[in-house]
């Protein structure tokens, strides 16, 4: 039986590598190909290799050895330990294995034992370790050793864990067989816990000095007062079998390696005993988990993020929506209940309260005003990054839509009126968070002015910034709009949403992509404003001067943003699905 | 009502759809039938205006849907096996939305009744991933004929519906159709074509095999005189036997 279900994984990962494979005949994949593999080069495999340049060898210094060896031992078990403590009090739910709904319609129908079934599972989730294997030896690696170590060190750790959260399922399931609820296990879990605490704090207070908060801004003296709670009293006790199994990981050369590997190798081995001798009824919550999976994995192909990680609830409309009038609106107020069911009125509540609170306190430290006023630039800053960071996050428009281009098709609506309204939902909330940002930078730098920015330039770069930001935000989420139009193959939109280095490199390339073609809209905006702002500060005044550069370079924004709406509009009423996306 | 003047769509090399022409009037049901691949969705979504036609020429209502597509797609609704639903609206929401899009000046009554005849009134504020398929599928229907469509398509409209559902969903079709409205069927339940269908347009390959009212095409493939079985026509029509 493990033969059928070893051959069932082998060919789905074979046949999964071979179209990935043939998929790099078409040029845009085998570009991206090129570009990701360069990139994973440059960033993690040259220091597989050795070929690391001066970076490795300063931040090999970090790799864990000599003195402090025991102190990172001891917080990598402290970790475990914390995650299998959670694993014990948070979930609630019986034991489901993960299974897909084929593997489900497939295997649970065959005469196949339950215990034949955990080792189904077993197997295939040593694909997902050995992947995360290899990712995390290679993001470890650059910080020194021998990368098969950290590769198997990894392994040990990740499968122990693994199996302890399948046993753990298991025997959470079996305690509510036996009438044990879910709350009356974390009381017992939070029980233990609190004692342990109580027993380290105890045995701290009387056997360690207390700590120095004077000499707690020195970071070895932190480091040492952790490493004397976790390296002696009873800590080291509790930690013991948990160190075993992150020791080969820290093991810094190979005779400790060797030496330290069959203690934890005995360990996975008695979790895997504990798991597939437990009998537990698990199909009914797998088929229900299965069916959940297949939901999520459907969103995220649809280019759905948000659906697949957040569970759905019915919002209110922003505003009334009229029934008659333009329908760029009816996108808009569409759009918006989208983005509700991550930006909630609560999470605006919270953004201004917690900004009104920040401003209050900060207020009062005048006197501290180069640190309140640092806060202010900060605050403007976050402006610029948003402008680059707020596009890829808020996807609330074509990029979201697109997987329904078939109906947006249908509608008795002109592209370019289609296309604004679909814009409109991201730049109005992009705006609303970059007018609060400013307000906050204004409200500190107003309250603390630096030397060299005076209050009335404070306001007219203020007002400037807000009045510049939502048409740049309009142009700037056009870039990434019109390339799911121009090359919707390229940005994985649809059904068919692709893996794999070919696909990292595809993205590296958009996003140069769009910061050049950001870039050049800008050029037109930057001459004309530059010159208005040489006349007037020449002729009149500076802060005069900035507002109206400004306004000036709004007006030809505006203009370009509208073009780019028209363009894409027409895009839009030019896009052949057929040619382009695969129709369900 | 709808008029189809050498309708082409090409992928690449592979003809979809090849030189096809028809009409159909206003209170009349087409049935469009034809084997797997024969071309049925993809016409379909020339007609609605989803894809380009290669070549060709799509009239809906007097309007041409390539060059004057806003008054023509105001007349059509489309109905697809699939239910395209935005995963984030509501019930409601998605009615006040396709009000919106259509300028449907008093939807809210017509948006009641609807959803009253469709057993979803008490469904208005849950999500489509609360719904069940055939829940889904009325809501998409609920939608379609909010702005009154004077051309309908449905593409396999009884996917996913339970007996009750098939059979109000023949009923509204045939009431749609003796409102005036033009309707276009495509199905692979011949005996639901026939049932409601007062023409027939049977495709192969992309090619029109044969088109006319049930009799007509009866009397072309029928050996005996006054059979008129579909299906037996259907195999003769598209099998080897076919003329």
């Amino acid at each position: 039986m493990v033969g059928a279900l070893f051959y069932l994984q082998y060919h789905s990962i074979a046949n999964r590598l071979l179209m990935r494979l043939r998929r790099l005949r078409q040029p845009k994949y085998l570009l991206g190909g090129i570009v990701g593999a360069l990139y994973f080069y440059f960033y993690f495999f040259r220091y597989l290799f050795g070929f690391s340049g001066g970076r490795r060898s300063g931040m090999a210094m970090m790799s864990p050895s000599g003195t402090h060896l025991a102190l990172y031992e001891s917080i990598g078990a402290a970790i475990f330990l914390i995650a299998i403590l959670l694993a014990w009090l948070l979930p609630h739910e019986r034991a489901a294995l993960a299974f897909s709904e084929a593997e489900v319609a497939f295997l649970f129908p065959a005469p196949i034992t339950r215990r034949g079934l955990i080792h189904f599972k077993l197997l295939r989730s040593q694909g997902a370790i050995l992947f995360t294997t290899f990712f995390l030896m290679l993001v470890t690696n650059r910080f020194g050793g021998k990368f098969w170590i950290h590769a198997a060190g990894w392994w040990v750790i990740l499968c122990t864990l693994n199996l302890h959260l399948l046993g753990c399922s298991f025997a959470r399931t079996r305690l509510m067989d036996r009438g044990i609820t879910p709350w009356k296990r974390r009381f017992v879990v939070l029980g233990l816990i609190g004692a342990c605490a109580a027993a380290i704090g105890i045995w701290a207070r009387k056997s360690l000095p207390a700590p120095n908060l004077d000499q707690m801004s020195n970071f070895d003296a932190v480091q040492n007062y952790v490493q004397g709670v976790l390296t002696s009293g009873p800590l080291p006790y509790l930690l013991y079998p948990f160190r075993l199994v992150i020791r080969p990981y820290l093991a810094p050369n190979v005779h400790a390696f060797v030496f330290a590997l069959p203690a934890a190798l005995l360990i996975t081995f008695l979790h895997y005993l504990w798991v597939v001798r437990a009998d537990v009824a698990f199909e009914e919550a797998s088929v229900e988990a299965s069916r959940k999976t297949a939901q999520k994995v459907a969103a995220v192909r649809s280019g759905n993020l948000r659906s697949a990680n957040v569970r759905m609830k019915g919002r209110r409309a922003p505003f009334a929506l009229g029934t008659t009038g333009p329908t760029a609106p009816a996108f808009l107020w569409k759009n918006l209940i989208s983005a509700g069911q991550v930006f909630t009125p609560r999470l605006w509540i919270l953004f201004a309260a917690t900004a009104t609170a920040v401003c209050s306190f900060l207020a009062q430290f005048s006197q501290h005003s180069a640190i309140v006023s640092a806060l202010g630039i900060s605050a403007a800053m976050l402006v610029v990054w948003s402008m680059f960071i707020g596009p890829q996050l808020l996807r609330q428009d074509l990029r979201q839509d697109l997987a329904l281009a078939d109906l947006l098709k249908t509608y008795p609506v002109p592209g370019w009126e289609l296309v604004f309204g679909e814009l409109l939902g991201p730049a109005a909330i992009l705006t609303a968070l970059q007018w609060l940002l400013l307000l906050i930078s204004g409200a500190l730098l107003l309250t603390s002015p630096p030397s060299y920015l005076p209050a009335t330039t404070t306001l007219a770069i203020g007002a400037s910034a807000a009045l510049v930001v939502p048409v740049l935000n309009v142009i700037i989420l056009q870039i990434p709009n019109a390339a799911v139009l121009l090359f919707p193959a390229w940005f994985q939109v649809g059904k068919d949403r692709a893996q794999g280095i070919e696909v990292t490199g595809q993205r590296i390339i958009a996003i140069f992509v769009q910061l050049l073609a950001f870039i050049v809209a800008l050029i037109p905006a930057a001459i004309v404003s530059g010159g208005v702002f040489y006349v007037v500060w020449n002729l009149l005044d500076r802060d005069l001067a900035i507002f109206l550069a400004s306004t000036a370079a709004a007006i030809i924004l505006a203009a370009e943003a509208a073009s780019g709406v028209v363009f894409l509009g027409r895009l839009f009423e030019q896009f052949d699905l057929s040619a382009e996306l695969p129709l369900s | 009502m709808i008029e189809v003047t050498s309708l082409t769509k090409l992928y690449g090399d592979f003809v979809a759809v090849d030189d096809l022409s028809f009409g159909v009037g206003a209170g009349q049901v087409m049935g469009l039938v034809g084997p797997n691949g024969a071309g049925k969705t993809t016409t379909l979504r020339c007609l609605s205006g989803i894809i380009p036609p290669t070549r060709g020429a799509v009239r809906v209502c007097g309007h041409d849907l390539a060059s004057d597509p806003i008054p023509a797609k105001r007349n059509l609704a489309l109905f697809t096996d699939e239910p395209r639903l935005f995963d984030y609206l509501t019930v409601e929401q998605h009615l006040a939305f396709t009000a919106r899009i259509y300028q449907v000046g008093d939807y809210k009554s017509k948006a009641d009744q609807l959803l009253e005849e469709l057993e979803l009134a008490a469904k208005r504020k849950s999500l489509p991933g609360e719904l069940s398929r055939g829940m889904k599928q009325k809501l998409v229907i609920a939608c379609g004929l909010l702005h009154d469509p004077k051309v309908i398509y449905f593409d396999e409209p009884l996917t996913g519906l339970d007996p009750y559902g098939i059979r109000r969903m023949k009923d509204s079709i045939l009431k749609r159709s003796r409102d005036g409205a033009t309707i276009i069927i495509s199905s692979h339940l011949l005996h639901l074509v026939q049932e409601i269908c007062s023409h027939i347009l049977i495709l192969k390959n992309g090619r029109k095999v044969s088109f006319g009212t049930m009799q007509e095409i009866s009397r072309q493939y029928s050996d005996e005189p006054g059979e008129a079985n579909l299906e037996a026509v259907f195999f003769k029509a598209t099998g080897e036997e076919g003329r």
